[in-house]
């Protein structure tokens, strides 16, 4: 009797294609090294053999015996259980994976545009800044309905802003994002923490080891971040 | 009695020198906290103060990473408890075990067994060391070529695959996805650029720390902030309730098997305490009357994994001083403050500055002594931590993970991997896969595929070469029994009786 739930189905597509995706990369690299009769090609090839053979084997393991853990691993039972249901819809992930991919835009999308319409160096800073605007602004919509694929996307969003907008200007903005995404709505709370993690994270880290955090590179958050970094050093 | 002899002048140097004992106690204290908070590592410490080491001498250097070395492997087994996020992977296993015991309120016998395990395996595997180094060094050295270390590491990683993920399959898919992560970058023979993608950030590879930060800790706080966000989410309960000596004296042979366990993984090149303690807690396991409860809060699942972990240190300097090979991520940053000081780990170390060996075993002895003290007093002030609400310690652990990973090399693009692999990881997990499957394959791959290499070239080619080397060959056979078993199990032996989760 087939035991098999379309994420089954999905799971061992998502290997296969990955298996297919890496092994018709190796050709790029299939050089000769001639000390080394099995070239740069051998090692992964098998690695990709196996991860094959093993999602065909969890398929028909799976076909058989549905979800059970098998019997012969230990500590299955220190992973939770299935995640909740609210959030395996097609439309949780869909709407998951816009919200994922905003932070991909920015890295790739406004410097294309910039350079295909000649936008000079000087410029790109602000029309950066009106971009990174634009998306914020769809990431506030989507998360809004979404706080799950908030929480998972708002890490993301934040590293990939922080080369031009540094460190110091973006961590009180984030602070104050995660707390509210996990559920925090009391302000006076948020008034006192945020400034609290803020204060000891540089007291220490920039303080006490001068580790460089990124400072950007557009202004005015670069000036902040050197201005910030200058008083505490 | 020589040994003895260096010992104390070890000591005594240690001790006579005021700058030393301040660095002492800095790694004391720093590599217990940095272990214990969720989120950042020992190595996430030792990543910020490698580049100032080069201020120091080279002797408090290597004091000072050894210490935070010893200490760290603890201190990641308070967060292993309380949080279920793993310090480092050598407290993974530690996990398994620590985390139901905490959510069953009996988090204070967790980390109580922890400190008392993680102190005996580490000044036993201490004193081992200081006598053993030189003759197990020359045994190794004959002894454990290319063929042997690469069928350990396939054997560690046959045996790792039936740990921690809820099927077989996943925990294997969880180790090749990690081996495969390994891959990109340059190939060990060759130098060549694979899957680089056209983009000069993949040619170098992907750099462990922002993928173990994102596995382990980011990952974790997207797993905690879903329950949040659902109302699932439940503080652990508080206890501070020690286990009495008698209490682990039922489990003397459990530490015995692990300190041995743990040395004998600690001693080869590029395993450390990783394997040691996946080992100690697979064996503890395996010979357990109540193997089934095993991962449902077991205290011999603690224990074996600490004892292991922490014998693993000691051992993990001889290979390091012996032969210049690291033994894990943090032995491998001390190589870089051996090069700092224009020094070469290896056997001329022993013969140019015998002073630096003594005080780093010294400094290592007390160290693990010192878990004992300050490991029952810091426990204490860490389950404190179980008080802050988790929306205020998620925002501390997202950017102190932030930190962590830009300071290795100054790249916001770690920051960006550390974060997708976050993502990732939280997704793998949710389907069963496990992160601390992926987190050693990623470790092993590149020791596993340049030993593979080595021993082809000395091997000429020959598979058969095998045959002629019985400790590789036993390994080797070893590993595919475990995994053939696993198979098997798999598809001819029935299910168990549905285990709590899958009521749910």
């Amino acid at each position: 009797m087939s035991k098999l739930k379309f994420s089954h189905y999905f799971e061992v597509f998502f290997w296969l294609v990955l298996v297919a995706v890496f092994f018709g990369y190796s050709f790029e690299f299939n050089q000769n090294i001639e000390i080394y009769r099995y070239g740069a090609t051998l090692w992964p090839r098998v690695i990709l053999l196996l991860i094959a053979l093993a999602a065909i084997g969890q398929f028909l393991d799976q076909r058989k015996n549905g979800d059970k853990a098998s019997s012969n691993t230990m500590a299955a039972a220190h992973e939770e259980p299935d995640a909740n249901p609210e959030h395996t819809g097609f439309k949780w992930y869909f709407s998951t994976f816009v919200l994922l991919a905003i932070p991909f835009i920015y890295m790739v999308v406004p410097e294309k545009i910039a350079a295909m319409r000649g936008i000079e160096e000087a410029a790109l800073g602000q029309f950066k800044l009106i971009s990174a605007a634009i998306l914020f602004v769809l990431y506030l919509i989507i998360a809004w309905r979404n706080h799950v694929g908030g929480i998972l996307a708002l890490p993301i969003l934040f590293a990939s802003l922080l080369e031009d907008m540094g460190f110091y200007a973006l961590a009180p903005v984030f602070i104050v994002g995660v707390m509210i995404l996990m559920g925090e709505r009391r302000s006076t709370r948020i008034a006192l923490i945020t400034p609290l993690i803020y204060g000891v994270l540089l007291a220490f880290f920039v303080s006490l080891l001068y580790v460089g955090l990124p400072t950007g590179n557009i202004s005015p958050f670069y000036d902040f971040g050197n201005w910030l970094v200058t008083l505490l050093q | 009695m020589e040994t003895f002899n260096n010992f104390l002048g070890g000591t005594a140097a240690l001790f006579g020198d005021p700058i030393g004992v301040l660095i002492f106690f800095g790694g004391v204290v720093g590599g217990m906290l940095f272990g214990a908070i969720p989120g950042v590592s020992m190595l996430t410490l030792a990543a910020i103060l490698l580049p100032f080491t080069a201020h120091l001498s080279a002797e408090h250097g290597i004091m000072l990473f050894s210490v935070i070395y010893c200490t760290g492997v603890y201190g990641g087994a308070i967060t292993a408890i309380l949080f279920n996020i793993p310090g480092a992977p050598e407290n993974a296993p530690t996990a398994f075990d620590g985390y139901p015991m905490t959510q069953a309120g009996k988090a204070g016998k967790a980390v109580g067994a922890a400190v008392m395990c993680s102190a005996i395996g580490g000044t036993v595997s201490c004193v081992i060391m200081m006598f053993a180094t030189a003759p197990i060094a020359s045994w190794a050295i004959s002894a454990f070529g290319p063929p042997e270390i690469f069928a350990l590491v396939f054997f560690g990683l046959a045996v790792a695959a039936s740990v921690g993920a809820k099927t077989f399959w996943k925990g294997w898919l969880s180790i090749m996805a990690g081996l495969m992560i390994a891959v990109v970058g340059l190939d060990p023979v060759g130098g060549i650029e694979r899957y680089n993608f056209d983009m000069p950030y993949l040619a170098a590879g992907i750099h462990f720390i922002p993928t173990i930060l994102g596995f382990f800790a980011v990952s974790e706080i997207f797993v905690q902030a879903e329950k949040k966000a659902t109302g699932a989410y439940k503080a652990p309960k508080l206890s501070v309730d020690f286990p009495t000596f008698k209490e682990l004296w039922l489990h003397k042979i459990a530490v015995v098997r692990s300190i041995i366990i743990g040395f004998f993984c600690g001693i080869l090149p590029g395993i450390g305490a990783t394997l040691a303690a996946f080992m100690g807690y697979n064996e503890a396991a395996r010979w357990s009357k109540d193997r089934i409860n095993f991962g449902k809060g077991k205290i011999e699942g603690v224990i074996s994994s600490e004892t292991a972990n922490n014998s693993a240190t000691g051992a993990a300097m001889i290979p390091l001083l012996a032969l210049g090979l690291p033994g894990g991520a943090l032995t491998a940053m001390m190589v870089g403050v051996f090069q700092m000081h224009d020094m070469e780990p290896g056997p001329l170390v022993f013969i140019n500055s015998p002073d630096l060996v003594w005080v780093v075993f010294a400094a290592m002895f007390f160290a693990n002594l010192s878990i004992l003290l300050v490991g029952f007093l810091e426990a204490k002030t860490i389950v404190n931590l179980l008080r802050i609400p988790f929306q205020f310690l998620a925002p501390m652990i997202l950017l102190l993970a932030t930190v962590g990973s830009y300071a290795v090399r100054g790249l916001v693009i770690d920051v960006v991997v550390m974060f997708v692999a976050g993502v990732a990881g939280f997704f793998l997990r949710r389907s069963g896969y496990s992160v601390a499957g992926i987190v050693l394959g990623l470790i092993l791959g590149k020791i596993g595929e340049q030993t593979f290499a080595q021993a082809m070239q000395m091997l000429h080619f020959e598979f058969s070469g095998f045959l002629n080397r019985p400790i590789a060959f036993g390994l080797l056979i070893a590993g595919a029994v475990t995994i053939a078993g696993s198979v098997y199990g798999a598809f001819f032996k029935k299910p168990p009786a549905p285990a709590d989760s899958e009521s749910a």
